[in-house]
């Protein structure tokens, strides 16, 4: 491209020249495509580590010293192998089981205790393992179950209740024990390991299934639990990285590889009293452990569906169960605020505001880890119900509070004239009429309350959102699972919407004489 | 059956009653009138309890109110026997003509329901609404639905039936038939206490009549007295 020729020419030549210099850098980035993001992650100078610091110690939690940062030796893990790579770690907050969602959004890596398993090693890049761990019972001191080998026949009061971490191996290990029969026991799923933890010491749980590493870590802190028997079970944890960036998976391997060989993984293990000497002997001999096989569409939802649909169950039984709950309390508040004698009416109006004023995560957390410290242990799905029903009670009482000023106050009167008590005129006169006039804020309250069950999985609950999330991460199918589940909320809220519908159309219908 | 002495009501610091002694014969059909604002309907709900007093006192078919808030016991005792009908009918619009009329005495007297339709269908029969029975009042005309709150308030056959301004609301037509009905009940006996700013009503009706002003009496006497 030197040729100097006429002008024209020379133009032509340059658009020639920047064309081709166009698509050679084109072709350029598509062989280095799947290798670009370690370039990226050393250009941003940092290695975006994804964990979640309600999962606990030793692994990853707030620093007692200064809550405001976190430490455990994953931390310094990630620093270990954000320095080989040249960067510096940048930790980012997720939800446990959803940490490897984040791969696909800011998170370079997940590094927080992941299991090695067949399944990951099919759908994401997971590097040698750097821990090994094994799987621990835990019981009350003094109270059953003594022994493994007690699990195997029904408690006292039917079968064990067992907490587990969700989506954990604990979690897979235990259902797969218990639907083979060997162990006779209710796995409840819980967002945090530190939540069974807690409940198994106020005696809703009779035992928990953990790695041994948290319990060694907590076990001074829950003083009144024991490990029942040896740890029975086990496996190695991996650094999880995503599908499309094997460069960096590798990367993360050498670096791993080099803090194995040169002792700063066993020194680090050491300083956090994780047994360095054996963890290393554990990993040298680690087997391979080979990829799990794709399932087809059909053999994917013929396991998942009957799970689906049990969840779908769970949904409606909580609105179902729930909501009525709140429209009774809901509706005995607004009269109360409305009608009721004067000394009432703070009572009341502090019972809406702080119910409307205060998530119902925390209200669920309230009564379901709460509650049991005071002696007053509800069933999960029992503190759900309650849960629901009682925040749900304070926007319903402000809808039939509306509501119920709307109707004419010669409504009242005429009722009162006649010689109805202040209670007969209400039951017969306002109330049904004021319950004509919100008919359409409480329909779409009850359209909100169905998604809002979701929120119950915090609490063990487990319905179709949590369900379909659980599933589509332990299989990786999340984009199939997910339009099935949506078929399946369909099938519900359309029937519902019909209902209430049909429930207005009823309450509007003219003439026709009540018994 | 009815004695009013000295009645004083304030409302905001202002007098809307004001020492309100009502003479005469207690008894047969009082017609109340005076300007809009005297204090009429307030006045009127004085008599039923629908308001309380601070000075004087209320007797009516043997029920005795006193100053300061009623107890719901007493109301109800005395409203069982004392009816009242609005200016704006006020029936229970999800409840059919026939409900509308048996609601009472169902809730309040504990009659069954034969019994109470049975005397329902009476009571519209007699105000000439025999056959909208199963209609809701909302199907019905002004004048209709007022007949109706008559025969609501007659379902309780109360010793005095108050009626605040009944025909205001309505056109001519439907005033004729309304007051009609009223005139009616007048002869068969009813004591009454009627708001209204129909002289030629009061003349054919009422036995007494007072006029208000500023929350005072003005003028009471006999209706040929006074109009
Ligand atoms: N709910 C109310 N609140 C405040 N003032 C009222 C109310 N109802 C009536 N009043 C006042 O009381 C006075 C008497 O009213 P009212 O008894 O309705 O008169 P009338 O029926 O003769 O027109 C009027 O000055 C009116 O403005
Ligand atoms: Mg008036």
């Amino acid at each position: 491209m030197t040729a100097p020729e006429p002008a024209k020419q020379a133009a032509t030549t340059r658009r020639f020249g920047t064309c081709a210099w166009g698509l050679l850098s084109i072709c350029f980035t598509a062989s280095l495509l799947d290798g670009a993001e370690l370039d990226e992650v050393r250009r941003r100078g940092e290695l975006v580590w994804a964990a979640d610091q309600e999962g606990g110690g030793p692994h990853v939690f707030p620093d007692p010293a200064d809550p405001r940062q976190i430490t455990g030796f994953e931390v310094e893990l990630a620093e270990l192998i954000a320095g080989e790579l040249g960067v510096k770690a940048r930790f980012l907050q997720g939800q446990w089981d959803r940490l490897p969602l984040l791969l696909e959004q800011s998170a370079d890596c997940v590094i927080n205790g992941i299991e090695l398993t067949p399944e990951r090693r099919r759908d994401y890049g997971c590097s040698r393992p750097y821990f090994s761990y094994a799987l621990q019972a835990l019981g009350r001191r003094g109270a059953a179950p003594a022994s493994f080998a007690d699990l195997a026949e029904p408690g006292p009061s039917g079968p064990w209740r067992v907490g587990v971490l969700t989506g954990s191996a604990a979690e897979t290990e235990m259902r797969a024990r218990s639907s083979r029969g060997e162990v006779q026991m209710e796995v409840i799923g819980y967002d945090g390991t530190l939540d069974s933890l807690e409940q198994v010491q106020s005696a809703v749980l009779d035992a928990a299934v953990m790695d041994d590493c948290i319990f060694a870590f907590y076990a001074d802190r829950y003083g009144k639990l024991r490990a029942v028997d040896r740890p029975f079970a086990g496996g190695f944890y991996t650094v999880l990285t995503a599908r499309s960036t094997p460069r960096l998976a590798v990367a993360i391997d050498d670096a791993l590889g080099t803090l194995l060989a040169d002792g700063r993984l066993k020194a680090l293990y050491d300083r956090w009293d994780l047994a360095g000497r054996q963890q290393m002997l554990l990993l040298r001999d680690a087997a391979e452990i080979p990829p799990a096989s794709q399932r087809t569409l059909v053999e994917l939802i013929r396991q998942t569906l009957p799970l689906l649909l049990s969840s779908a169950g769970m949904t409606i039984l909580l609105s179902c169960a729930s909501f009525p709950l709140a429209i009774a309390i809901g509706l005995a508040v607004a009269i109360g605020r409305l009608y009721g004698p004067s000394w009432l009416k703070p009572p009341l109006t502090a019972y809406v505001e702080v119910l409307r004023g205060t998530p119902l995560m925390l209200q669920l957390y309230a009564i379901f880890f709460l509650l049991p410290k005071v002696g007053l242990a509800l069933p999960a799905l029992m503190a759900a119900i309650l849960g629901l029903a009682l925040n749900y009670s304070a926007y319903e009482s402000e809808i039939y509070r509306a509501g119920l000023k709307a109707v004419p106050l010669g409504q009242f009167e005429a009722a009162l004239s006649l010689g109805l008590s202040k209670w007969q005129a209400l039951r017969h006169v306002l109330v049904p009429q004021a319950v004509r006039i919100v008919m359409p804020p409480v329909t779409s309250d009850f359209i909100a309350l169905f998604k809002d069950t979701s929120v119950c999985s915090a609490i063990t609950v487990i319905e179709l959102t949590k369900r379909y999330s659980v599933l589509a991460l332990s299989m990786g199918r999340i984009v199939e699972l997910a339009m099935v589940t949506a078929l399946i909320y369909l099938c519900m809220s359309w029937p519902l919407s019909l209902l209430s519908r049909w429930f207005e159309a009823r309450l509007e219908r003219p003439a026709g004489t009540t018994p | 059956m009815i004695k009013v002495e000295s009645l004083t009501k304030h409302r905001s610091g202002t007098p809307v009653l004001d020492g309100v002694t009502l003479a005469g014969e207690a008894g047969g059909v009082t017609a109340l009138v005076g300007p809009s604002g005297s204090g009429k309907s307030t006045l009127l709900r004085c008599l039923n309890g629908l308001e309380c007093f601070e000075r004087g006192v209320v007797s009516i078919a043997g029920h005795r109110l006193t100053p300061g808030p009623h107890s719901g016991g007493v109301l109800e005792a005395l409203r069982r026997d004392v009816g009242m009908v609005f200016q704006q009918f006020n029936l229970v619009p999800h409840l059919s003509v026939l409900d509308n009329v048996t609601l009472a005495p169902r809730t309040v007297l504990k009659n069954t329901v034969a019994e109470a339709r049975s005397r329902a269908i009476e009571l519209l029969d007699r105000v000439g609404l025999g056959s909208f029975a199963a209609a809701r009042p909302a199907t019905l005309s002004g004048g209709q639905q007022q007949r109706v709150a008559i025969a609501r308030a007659l379902a309780m056959q109360p010793q005095v039936m108050l009626f605040d301004e009944p025909t205001s609301a309505l056109d001519p037509t439907m005033t004729a038939e309304v007051l009609e009905v009223i005139v009616d009940l007048a002869k068969a006996g009813q004591t009454m206490v009627v708001v209204t700013h129909d002289h030629g009503f009061a003349k054919r009706a009422a036995t007494w009549v007072v006029e208000l002003a500023a929350g005072k009496v003005a003028r009471q006497g006999t209706a040929a007295e006074m109009l």
